[in-house]
């Protein structure tokens, strides 16, 4: 339209341009609406039709307006063309609805006919280009003005009040305005006024400030003292020496005034430009009322109740606050399914923990051997009950806490250790850190201290099985039960990483896991600061339990928070298989085949686990720390894209 | 089944032209510029070429040349399609070799009106 200089008529070339400019987006929306309902023969989608014979209608309405101003023959200019982009945002707001009213549902449901919606959608936003000429003395619709007024779409201009006690006044302004194509009434006192505002809605009210009876002040201030009227703009007429009285009216609230006699160009802008700022001002509260929803939103979402589709009158908008209600509501609707998922997960995980306790002999009875005998009571507050585990380290028993009546789980260092003065400095480290770790998938370490010679430390006590009993007895286990437990574990590991915390030995002895289903990692106790490891360890001391441990924690090099998502991967790999990735005898020999082989996939020895979870798995157990995944947050990313 | 080559750059108009067409029973093979649509055109049994004339790489009108000069779709009828309703646009069409010439945007019934008057409706 560059050829379209102001007030000239457009060249014929322009004028085919634009032609096909208007015509081309507006073909697409017949196109496909009509393609759609030919789809929507069906008697249960008749609400589907409705919506799409409106946004037809809407398409050839513009056609018609498009055609009647730019015909073949007749030339046009630049006044006409800017006229017609403004009588084309009706029929263009028209099919932006209809398509809108379709949209949220289909996008939960159908994307093919989705996206045939938003090729309309898009098309129709075509239509008028975003620098379109804006004429200032075009009308405006109610359908952006509001959209509870559509029935004024094609109306007259505005409902406008002409009060003036001059029955001549009157009269010109009646008609000076209708001749604009405004609707007028007249009111010949206030009084008569304010009973004509109390019974029908207008756009704007023209008020004479002399009159007798009730005045132009009292019934300005009638109008802006009440809540309904007070957002009707009022443009205040006067005599040309009635300064004060219109300053007065101004601070009153009064939008603006004129001067009798009236100058009709002036009378034209004056009153454009006050309609003008009524819609924006309409716009602005109804864009700031839409925020509002969202707010509310997001604030059920956090106290969990909210409902899908409560922002659908919202989300319809065509701009960027329609696509945030989309958004929101789409994001909300895949989180509510996660945790949908993820509530399903633990249950099977608590079916297969039930099944394993009914199948196996009983979990966590005594067992003789170690430095601390049932019954006895220890350091003069635990009364040990009983011993249920033991671990490359020491003993681990099950004990009262007298002091705080509460069950304590204690794990002594066993005796050979404490001799090492390397060993009992490590251990000191390692509860230090271990202290900060607290979370609901973390086994709380709550003290340590010496007692006749016994170095011990105070956890926690869950009752529950661990992974590893819990594959013994099952074989192996479920693929939903698995990613349940990939979740947690990950979780714990982030939740570690971000304290600085390495566990060194994660392992199925080391997972425990509640009647609930809940998973806790125990035992960061191998765990000593990242940065501090090198100098606290021994060249070539080999920490943990080789079958879990990565290439470089076998080899003694630099471990950090990637060998532990090794180790993960190891037991997300034995619990979906009951198979270890890399069979050995030995450390040497199990080096060699990690050094030397891959492991077979995952889904290759079950079937059963999906491709991609499988394929996750093998990434985990990377040779090199630099082709895994890189940290426990990135995990559970990727395992919440499994489902 | 009747075979139609269309060739138009645009990817909408390209997906809804193909797609109505093939839902009135024709078989729509399609090009997304002059010389995809030259050699596509020479390399398959078309019964007709729907040929918008603003293309990139060869335009419509060069590329009708370029048929019309192909032993091979030397006789296979051309509809060219123009933006522009120009009273010129139609003759230029006709002149580089396309048998009849519609403008866009397309209005369907009127171009299948064109489509079967040439080739007597999808078979």
């Amino acid at each position: 339209m560059s050829d379209t200089p102001p007030g000239n008529r457009l060249t014929p070339e322009a004028l085919a341009e634009l032609r096909h400019n208007l015509r081309t987006p507006l073909n697409h929306v017949i196109g496909y609406a009509e393609m759609l309902l030919e789809d929507a023969a069906d008697p249960t989608l008749v609400p589907r039709r409705d919506a799409l014979q409106r946004a037809l209608a809407g398409a050839r309405d513009a056609l018609e307006r498009i055609n009647s101003t730019l015909g073949a023959t007749g030339g046009a200019g630049a006044g006409e063309v800017s006229r017609l982009y403004e009588d084309l945002r009706e029929p263009r707001d028209r099919i932006v609805r209809a398509i809108g009213d379709l949209l949220p549902a289909a996008e939960a449901s159908d994307p093919g006919f989705t996206s045939d919606l938003r090729k309309i959608l898009t098309a129709a936003l075509r239509l008028i280009p975003e620098d379109a000429p804006r004429v200032p003395a075009a009308p405006e619709p109610a359908a952006t003005r509001s959209a509870a007024a559509p029935s004024a779409a094609t109306g007259p201009q505005a409902r406008i009040l002409v009060v003036d006690d001059g029955a001549e006044n009157r009269d010109v302004l009646q008609r000076r305005l209708e001749r604009s194509g405004h609707a007028v009434e007249t009111a010949e006192h206030g009084r008569r006024a304010l009973a004509l505002l109390g019974e029908r809605p207008f756009d704007l009210v023209l008020l004479d400030v002399l009159m007798p009876e009730l005045d132009g002040f009292a019934v300005l201030e009638a109008i802006k003292g009440d809540p309904k009227l007070r957002d009707i703009p009022v443009i205040m007429i006067s005599a040309l020496d009635e300064m004060p009285g219109i300053v007065r009216c101004i601070e009153h609230g009064a939008e603006d005034f004129l001067h009798k006699p009236f100058d009709p160009v002036l009378l034209r802008a004056r009153i454009n430009a006050s309609l003008e700022k009524k819609r924006l001002r309409d716009q602005e509260v109804e864009y700031l009322q839409e925020v509002g929803r969202v707010i509310e939103a997001a604030t059920a979402v956090e106290a969990g109740s909210y409902r899908a589709g409560v922002l659908a009158p919202v989300a319809r908008r065509a701009d960027e606050l329609g696509r945030l209600a989309r958004v929101f509501d789409s994001m909300v609707l895949q989180m509510k399914a996660r945790e949908e998922r993820l509530r399903d997960q633990v249950r099977d995980l608590r079916s297969e923990i039930a099944s394993a306790r009914k199948d196996s002999k009983e979990f966590g009875v005594s067992v003789d051997g170690g430095n601390l005998r049932i019954g006895e009571r220890f350091a003069q507050r635990y009364e040990i009950r009983a011993e249920v585990g033991r671990g490359g380290m020491g003993a681990v028993y099950r004990a009262r806490d007298i002091e705080l009546d509460e069950e304590v789980a204690i794990k002594t260092l066993r005796p050979e250790f404490v001799t090492d003065r390397t060993l009992l400095e490590r251990f000191k480290d390692e509860i230090r850190l271990a202290r900060r770790l607290s979370d609901q998938n973390i086994v709380r370490t709550h003290d340590f201290g010496e007692w006749g010679g016994v170095y011990f430390l105070t956890m926690e006590y869950v009752e529950g099985i661990t992974v590893r009993e819990l594959i013994d007895t099952r074989g192996r286990l479920g693929v939903s039960s698995t990613l349940a437990i990939a979740t947690q574990l990950a979780h714990s590991l982030a939740v570690a990483q971000e304290h600085g915390v390495i566990h060194r030995d994660i392992k199925p002895q080391n997972l425990l896991l509640d009647d609930a289903g809940v998973l806790k990692v125990m035992d960061f106790g191998v765990a000593r600061l990242a940065e501090r490891s090198t100098s606290v360890t021994e060249a070539g001391l080999v920490v943990g339990t080789p079958a879990y441990m990565p290439p470089e924690q076998l080899m003694a090099e630099a471990v950090d928070a990637r060998s532990d998502l090794y180790a993960a991967g190891v037991v997300l790999y034995e619990c979906l298989t009951g198979r270890l990735p890399f069979e050995a005898a030995s450390v040497i020999s199990l080096v060699a085949k990690l050094l030397s082989q891959e492991a077979p996939s995952p889904a290759a020895v079950n079937p059963e686990v999906p491709p991609a979870f499988s394929a996750l798995v093998l990434r985990l157990l990377a040779k090199k720390p630099e082709d895994r995944v890189q940290t426990a947050t990135q995990l559970l990313e990727q395992l919440a894209l499994l489902g | 089944m009747t075979r139609i080559l269309l060739v138009e750059d645009n990817e909408m108009n390209r997906d809804m032209l193909s797609r109505r067409l093939q839902r009135k029973g024709y078989d729509v093979t399609m090009a997304v510029d002059g010389r995809q649509g030259v050699e596509m055109a020479r390399a398959g049994a078309f019964d007709l070429i729907l040929m918008d004339m603003s293309l990139p790489e060869l335009d419509g009108w060069e590329a009708t040349r370029q048929l019309r000069a192909a032993a091979e779709t030397r006789t296979v009828p051309i509809i060219g399609l123009t933006a522009h309703a120009m009273a010129g646009d139609r003759d230029k069409a006709l002149e580089a070799g396309c048998n009849d010439y519609d403008t866009k945007p397309v209005e369907l019934p009127r171009l299948l009106g064109k489509i079967e008057a040439l080739l007597g409706g999808p078979k």
